[in-house]
């Protein structure tokens, strides 16, 4: 289990724990759950790549305790 | 917004739970009442949020039901959340992992693997065993290097431990000092022994018993003969005689022992066998070697007599340093028995000491007997010194013209011309003609012959006849002059002639006399009277010249006549001509009259020609010494020696006339340019092209056919024809005939 930050910087602060074998996508709809905006309205960056729903966590190498960026579209 | 409210939420429902005293340091009764009076504003304001923060929720609601996924109440698990952020202490918001798993229990993921990183991790450990990425194969673990190290640790121990047994082992059947001291008894070492002594006498007997079983069988004498054979076969020191030894005598020491061994030879030499020592011939080897590094100086600067050991002087052959090089090494050696090589080399010595002393010369004390030297050899020494020889030359017996040496041709001639009118003093002083030519009045021709080739003269006279007439009118003048002076030492005014100076002026004529066929003297002789029969016969008439390079007589009698009729004539305006038969002064003269050669003033350079014009007092010292002046008012550069600048007062009148003239090989005079060149070839060894050679000849050849080229006449000499053909016409015109004439002539007619 991991545990991920997620921050929009307007006043959105989420931590989201999940398994690092679970999709971008999965994590999009945890974190939807937790903020209550759409979940396909999200998107998540690490600087300028854009994290593709399909692809899993782990292969992002995204660990536990790092800082996801939180926008929405 | 979601998140301010949500703290809110986090203290309106902690509130029952905390104390208030917990929230401030140390709150009083009033306090405690203050604080609640806030807490109740608090309160109603939340209730407010509350309200606004129903509907996200409701909306939410919506949205979940828009996505066909279960409603999530936000409610519940907010309660949840609220001890898992107290637990993190984060600002973020985070769920439980209950919360989680129920949360994606509803969207459909499995749930979280709560504690999992520890389990997989240990069962990883457990396995040994460790997945590739693709999942297909299994690694094998790393070895651990601690682990390791702890079982070689104890492997170390366990084997120190095993050694030691064993040493211990070892040493416990070892028996110390003191035991093994009680093992020994007195009465064991005396047993010892005499089983010792026992097995001795049981041997000794045993041999006697053999030797007694032989000397019954016969054996003993087949072995004494046997030894004895062997003795007589044994290589003794009879057969070391004749031997030769490679070393010196002396150098075995006596009462010594020497090991000598054969030499190595060949195979196929077939030589004498040779005893050497092993060690004498390193010895000897050494001995050379300290020789070598001695380095002997081989120059010996003054022949200096070497000695050897016993004081005779060494005979020295050429290049001595070189002998064992060439003839190799010399070695002493000296055969066993044979040749007492020591004896010889004492009476060796011997020998030479007695040559010595026959050889000695005596020198005597007495010095030589001082004598006086004098400046002046004595008679004997004059005998010896030799004059240095004096080298005769040869005079050429060149026949020098003598009053004895002529009488016999005069008379021939006297003779032959039929002059005898004439008298020839005997006496009359000999003067060459190159000393005095042409001073006499030639009344009479006197020949100085050679008797060699009289009659080549008569022919050379012959054409000096020719001359003579020339030379007749020129000198008349001068012979007048000096008629009273020839008078008197000579009556006749004979012109002598001198045969060489003739036969050099006359060579020209001489070819057509070759030339002609009439070789024969006596005709020669006889058309030469003949000739000077004639001219008697015509004496008025003035000497007529029959052949331009033959002989013509003058007869002397009609000499006077002759001058006095030519003399008014022939007295010129212009200078008279110097005689070009007399010499060369006489013939350049008259180059130089007549303009063949320029005088040698003319010749010079300008800045001879015009020194005359160039500044008096000038010198190149005035130029130094106005700069000088200029700077030292004193004038002192005047005395000061002013170097090689300095003018030869002596030499004022010296005006060199320098020019420099190259010549090539043909003799010709080059120019600079063409000087330049020849050097140039001369000093790199390089000439030419053959091309640029070529081309230079051929313009040589051109320039000496322009020179050659007349200048009145066409080089197919049309003007001379011309004139030739005018003459044979006798008409100013030439006519060319021809068709073109015609037509010219019809067009003038037109014309007309």
């Amino acid at each position: 289990m991991i545990e991920i930050t997620c921050n929009d910087r307007l006043g959105k602060k989420v931590r989201v724990k999940c398994n690092p074998d679970d999709t971008v996508g999965d994590l999009k709809k945890l974190i939807a759950a937790q903020t209550g905006t759409k979940w396909d309205k999200i998107v998540l960056k690490k600087w300028y790549t854009t994290f593709k729903d399909h692809i899993q966590l782990q292969d992002y190498e995204i660990h536990d305790g790092m800082n996801i960026e939180l926008y929405y579209q | 917004m979601g998140s301010s409210s949500k703290s809110k939420y986090k203290e309106k429902e902690s509130t029952p739970s905390r104390s208030s005293k917990r929230r401030h340091g140390s709150p009083g009764a009033d306090d405690y009442d203050a604080h609640r009076e806030k807490r109740h504003r608090h309160h109603k304001h939340r209730h407010n949020k509350d309200r606004k923060l129903e509907r996200p929720s409701e909306r939410s609601r919506q949205v979940y039901e828009d996505n066909d996924v279960e409603v999530i109440s936000v409610e519940n698990p907010s309660n949840q959340k609220i001890n898992a952020a107290e637990s993190s202490g984060q600002g973020a918001d985070s769920l439980s992992i209950a919360e989680t798993n129920r949360l994606r229990a509803k969207i459909g993921l499995k749930p979280l693997e709560v504690g999992g990183s520890d389990a997989s991790t240990s069962g990883k450990k457990d396995d040994g065993k460790k997945k590739d990425d693709l999942g297909e194969f299994y690694h094998k673990p790393a070895e651990n290097w601690a682990d390791k190290a702890q079982r070689d640790k104890i492997r170390n121990r366990l084997a120190e431990h095993k050694e030691k047994r064993q040493l211990h082992s070892k040493l416990a059947k070892v028996k110390t000092l003191g035991e093994s001291d009680s093992d020994d008894d007195v009465s064991n070492w005396v047993d010892r022994n005499r089983n010792s002594e026992k097995a001795k006498m049981e041997a000794d007997k045993r041999a006697k018993m053999l030797e007694e079983l032989d000397a019954q069988f016969g054996i003993g004498e087949v072995i004494e003969q046997e030894q004895k054979q062997r003795r007589n076969q044994q290589y003794t020191y009879k057969d070391l005689r004749g031997l030769r030894v490679d070393h010196d005598v002396d150098t075995f020491a006596e009462e010594k022992q020497v090991i000598l061994t054969l030499k190595d030879t060949g195979v196929l030499d077939d030589e004498d066998d040779v005893l050497v020592n092993v060690n004498m011939i390193d010895n000897e080897k050494y001995k050379k070697n300290v020789e070598n590094k001695k380095k002997k100086v081989l120059y010996n600067a003054y022949e200096d007599q070497e000695y050897d050991e016993y004081g005779i002087p060494k005979e020295k052959s050429l290049l001595a340093q070189y002998d064992e090089e060439i003839d190799g090494e010399k070695r002493e050696s000296f055969r066993i028995g044979i040749d007492n090589a020591a004896l010889r080399r004492k009476a060796a010595v011997v020998q030479s000491v007695k040559e010595k002393l026959a050889k000695k010369k005596l020198e005597s004390i007495a010095e030589k007997q001082l004598t006086l030297a004098s400046e002046y050899y004595n008679e004997e020494e004059l005998a010896k010194f030799k004059k240095p020889k004096k080298k005769t030359r040869r005079i050429r017996a060149k026949g020098k013209l003598t009053a004895e040496n002529l009488l016999p041709a005069r008379k021939v001639e006297e003779i032959g011309s039929r002059r005898n009118k004439f008298k020839v003093d005997g006496d009359e002083p000999d003067i060459s003609i190159d000393d005095v030519p042409d001073v006499e009045m030639p009344t009479s021709i006197k020949f100085e012959e050679d008797d060699k080739d009289d009659l080549l003269e008569k022919a050379l006279h012959k054409s000096r006849k020719v001359k003579q007439r020339e030379n007749i009118i020129a000198n008349i003048i001068k012979a007048e002059v000096k008629e009273e002076q020839s008078s008197e030492e000579n009556v006749d005014g004979n012109i002598i002639l001198n045969s060489t100076a003739e036969f050099c002026r006359t060579l020209g004529d001489i070819p057509t006399y070759g030339r002609a066929g009439n070789r024969d003297e006596d005709e020669d002789l006889i058309d030469f009277d003949k000739e000077a029969f004639n001219d008697e016969k015509s004496d008025d008439d003035d000497c007529e010249i029959v052949e331009l390079s033959g002989w013509n007589s003058v007869d002397p009698r009609n000499e006077g006549l002759d001058l006095a009729r030519l003399a008014p004539q022939e007295v010129q305006i212009l200078d008279e001509e110097p005689d070009v038969s007399t010499g060369m002064g006489a013939a350049l003269k008259l180059a130089m009259s007549k303009g063949y050669l320029d005088k040698e003033d003319n010749n010079r350079p300008s800045n001879s020609r015009f020194a005359h014009l160039q500044a008096q007092h000038y010198s190149i010292e005035d130029k130094s010494y106005g700069e000088e002046g200029n700077e030292r008012p004193g004038g002192r550069g005047r005395e000061r020696y002013s170097g090689p600048i300095q003018d030869f007062k002596e030499k004022d009148s010296f005006k060199p006339n320098v020019k420099l003239e190259y010549i090539d090989d043909d003799g010709h005079i080059l120019n600079s340019k063409e000087a330049f060149r020849y050097l140039s070839h001369k000093f790199h060894g390089k000439g030419p092209g053959k091309n640029k050679v070529e081309k230079r000849i051929k313009k040589s050849v051109q320039e000496q056919l322009m020179k050659k080229m007349s200048s009145t006449d066409t080089p197919l000499g049309t003007l001379n024809m011309l004139q030739a053909k005018q003459k044979e016409t006798q008409s100013p015109f030439v006519v060319l005939s021809g068709s073109k004439q015609q037509q010219q002539t019809a067009i003038s007619k037109s014309r007309r």
